[in-house]
């Protein structure tokens, strides 16, 4: 990368000391993190995926400097977000999912109000911005009303307004659409979408899958404090090539008929089984959509039944990555 | 005998919750706080208050009378702890469902704590004992116990009340807050009832404690019981009748949640 | 520095309008020292005792609600905003937690003032009871005095209830305690002797002797030395308390408990 990056761990790796028991005091040690490095760029929308437990919010919460590294390094915008921690404070903003963190016993506008002078924004930009936000998060007109009687959507796009107060180059998003019904998830990733697409960077950890899929520039999967893969979403997906499926039923076929099948690039294996009268043919390939376009060569004149194919998808290579250390 | 056993059951479901309830603090010194320290200081407070204004020889007046008073902060904290665990844990709809008798588990929700309001009374007495020298030779101790139990068993009676109260307001803590020191005014425990207005005196007399507290005097000055015993029939009394007065509240609440008219009870 | 001052003023303004709605707010400053002002002038106007005595009736429950409703915004209300998950987004901000905590505090003094009024009331209508001997210059001063100790005492503690949910608990549980020790319903002078040097050191106990000196014509006057002590034992706490919101900030990023309820 030619600029820096805008958010950068360096072998970053915590470890959290607990004591446990009354009478006899033990120390017990956990590591969150074991040595991460991560770089992100500028203008990125960056998704880190993993099972809870795995280190995401530990992650988050060093970069938005409300947590201490055990060691290594953490700097976004090139602040050290353990020694620099006021002037980065400044130029972040931080979401973090579910209900909690407003004052449920204040309007929303007050809620905003009181954030804003916490980030020291100036009033007259603050009188201007606060407005804009409203209504690019669709809670204008319900501004007044106090923050409890809002539905858990709007309570988490009030949560993102204060998230994007002091207009942060970077923002930070854990987990922000858990426990939202469908469509006011979808509302939210739309928003988020559109905050990279404006040119914020953002940070985004998440376990739903195609959450990543459908919105993240770049994704990393994290599995016991440890980056186990890191690319685009569909470079992740080459991981998981050979698991394309294309599957169809043909009545008194010759087994020969296969070979030309199995010789076409990336089928990895065919398979079939009689199923009563019919037989059940399954292959395993990177690119399904080319074996289909072949099949009707290769089984000329041969009547195929229930054809059907899937590609692979975030979710096998997610699965793949982070199922063996289930 | 199978009805026994449910009775057992539904019994020692409610003790555990009630045990629950008391020792839920996250750690020992939230224990020590509020089950030591609190106590101890509340009564240490007003004895030095009583000791100012009336002097050093009447320390055991205000002692007696504040320790005293502590049960009312097991029975009535108690039993509304008991009752917002049940509404945590789910179970009240399972022991409103269940065949089992009523008034036993309606009862059964103030056992453990009245056995911790005696425990509180013994610590906090003990200690003031120490600290201000207090002369108890001539007292008659069996009956001086005897009034701390009737008196833990009638504050208990009164919890009740609110733990129905409690079950369709979320607040009642807040009301139990208020009761709970103004039974420090209003029932002789730090100066005689006679000196309140006639029609707060009333209210004095349709309370636990203020019998009691003056049996539990009697008895630190010698009285036997056949002096004091148609005070602390009164006392029992009042308790009982608090306790009843909850349980048709209870009885009102449960027959008004199955007509579906009380969401909040669960 | 300007948006400082603004971010402390917008924590007080949320303080006072949180404390508005809330029940518990009410008990406190209201309910609460009723209740004990109506325990002490009953028990101080016993008949026989001295009447003087009864000027701490007036007052006594004026101080415990000034005192619980200071104390208690700092204690209740990280508690409070732990529960509610604040706690670490206002952590988060540029805005130093003692800054934060500034506005609070001066949000519960002024609330905590309001205890005198319907104590004094209740005493006035009640029991015709007055301050016979009033030295209202002396009497504000050392209300002046009182404050700034609360104050400071707020600001200290603070740190230590976000830090350690027990000191929380553990004050709590002591609260009486400090009625006792501070002298707020009762002399001082009538405790046993270690009593009495462990109320020394409290900021509050030299104030609070001023100002019933300041309604009482007879015993020492010594206002200058009692508010002196006051003034001085609360710098000594402001200097602990620096040391403990740098401790605050460190401990709380090392094990990130800000956010446990």
């Amino acid at each position: 990368m030619a600029t820096q990056p805008a958010i950068e761990a360096r072998e970053l790796r915590k470890t959290y000391t607990t004591t446990r028991g009354v009478f006899r005091r033990e120390r017990v040690e956990r590591a969150a993190l074991r040595g991460v490095d991560l770089k992100i760029a500028p203008g990125e929308l960056f998704g880190l995926l993993g099972p809870n437990g795995a280190g995401k919010t530990t992650m988050v919460k060093i970069f938005t400097t409300l947590l201490l590294p055990t060691s290594g390094s953490a700097l976004v915008l090139g602040l050290d977000a353990v020694k620099e921690q006021w002037a980065l404070r400044k130029r972040i903003g931080f979401v973090f999912g579910g209900e909690r963190g407003l004052y449920w016993r204040l309007s929303g506008l007050d809620n905003l109000r009181y954030f804003a002078d916490l980030y020291r924004i100036p009033p007259a930009v603050s009188r201007r911005r606060i407005p804009e936000l409203l209504e690019r998060l669709g809670l204008l007109g319900r501004e007044r009303d106090r923050v409890e009687l809002y539905s858990r959507g709007m309570k988490q796009r009030l949560h993102l307004a204060r998230g994007l107060l002091n207009d942060p180059d970077v923002l930070f998003l854990d987990e922000p659409t858990i426990g939202l019904d469908p469509v006011g998830a979808r509302e939210l990733r739309l928003i988020v979408r559109e905050l990279a697409d404006a040119g914020k960077t953002v940070f985004l950890t998440t376990h739903y899958m195609f959450e990543a899929d459908a919105i993240c520039d770049r994704i990393a999967v994290i599995r016991d404090g440890a980056i186990v893969a890191e690319g685009t979403p569909s470079s992740i997906k080459t991981l998981v090539q050979d698991q394309g499926i294309v599957e169809f039923e043909v009545v008194g076929m010759p087994v020969e008929r296969l070979a030309g099948l199995r010789s076409l690039p990336g089928v990895t294996s065919v398979a079939i089984s009689e199923h009563e009268l019919a037989q059940v043919v399954t292959v395993h390939c990177a690119r399904p959509a080319e074996v289909m376009t072949q099949l009707g060569v290769i089984l000329d004149g041969i009547r195929l039944e229930k054809v059907s194919s899937r590609e692979p998808t975030l979710e096998d290579a997610y699965v793949q990555l982070i199922g063996d250390s289930r | 005998m199978k009805r026994l056993v449910l009775e057992g059951q539904v019994f020692v479901r409610s003790t555990y919750l009630q045990y629950v309830a008391l020792f839920q603090w996250a750690n020992p010194q939230g224990y020590v706080a509020y089950k030591v320290l609190l106590p101890v200081t509340q009564i240490l407070f007003f004895v030095e208050l009583g000791v100012y204004a009336t002097g050093r020889q009447n320390a055991l007046y205000f002692a007696l009378g504040n320790a005293l008073q502590l049960t009312a902060n097991a029975g009535i904290f108690g039993v509304i702890a008991t009752v917002a665990n049940e509404r945590q844990y789910g179970t009240l709809p399972i022991l409103l469902a269940s065949p089992a008798n009523r008034l036993v588990t309606f009862l059964s929700r103030a056992f453990v704590n009245v056995i911790d309001g005696i425990a509180t009374v013994v610590i906090g007495l003990a200690v003031v004992v120490v600290i201000f020298g207090l002369n108890l030779q001539h007292a008659n101790l069996l009956l001086l116990a005897l009034c701390v139990v009737v008196i833990s068993l009638t504050t208990a009676g009164l919890g009740l009340m609110f733990g129905s109260i409690g079950l369709v307001m979320r607040d009642a803590i807040i009301i139990a807050n208020i009761v709970y020191y103004l039974l420090l005014i209003v029932c002789g425990i730090n100066f005689p009832v006679s000196r309140l207005p006639g029609a707060v005196q009333v209210l004095s007399f349709a309370l636990p404690l203020t019998r009691g507290v003056q049996a539990a005097r009697d008895a630190a000055a010698g009285a036997s019981l056949g002096q004091v015993g148609g005070l602390l029939a009164g006392e029992l009394l009042v308790g009982l009748s608090w306790a009843l007065a909850g349980y048709l509240l209870f009885r009102l609440l449960e027959n008004w949640a199955r007509r579906g008219g009380l969401q909040e009870a669960y | 520095m300007r948006s400082l001052a603004r971010a402390a003023l917008s924590a007080f303004r949320v303080s006072m309008r949180l404390r508005v709605i809330s029940p518990w707010a009410y008990l406190n400053w209201l309910v609460f020292p009723v209740l004990f002002a109506a325990v002490g002038l009953y028990v101080l106007s016993t008949p026989g005792a001295a009447s003087s005595h009864v000027v701490y009736g007036v007052l006594g429950g004026g101080l415990i609600g000034y005192w619980s409703v200071a104390y208690l915004d700092g204690g209740n209300g990280i508690q409070d905003e732990r529960w509610n998950g604040t706690l670490e987004q206002i952590f988060a901000t540029p805005t130093p937690l003692w800054v934060i905590l500034l506005g609070k505090i001066c949000g519960g003094l002024l609330f905590g003032l309001l205890a005198f009024l319907p104590t004094a009331a209740f005493a006035y209508f009640g029991f015709h009871a007055v301050l016979p001997a009033l030295d209202a210059g002396r009497f504000v001063i050392s209300l002046g005095v009182l404050t700034l100790s609360f104050f400071c005492i707020a600001l200290t503690l603070t740190p230590l209830f976000a830090l350690w949910r027990w000191a929380f608990s553990m004050l709590n549980g002591f609260e009486l305690g400090v009625y006792v020790l501070c002298g707020f319903m009762f002399p001082v002078a009538i405790l046993a002797p270690w009593a009495q040097g462990v109320a020394g050191v409290l900021g509050p106990t030299w104030a609070v002797r001023a100002l019933y000196a300041s309604t009482l014509s007879e015993g020492p006057h010594d206002y200058a030395s009692w508010w002196l002590a006051t003034i001085g034992l609360s710098l000594a706490y402001l200097a602990g308390a620096y040391f403990l919101y740098s401790l605050v900030e460190r401990r709380a990023r090392m094990s990130g408990q800000l956010a446990m309820v």
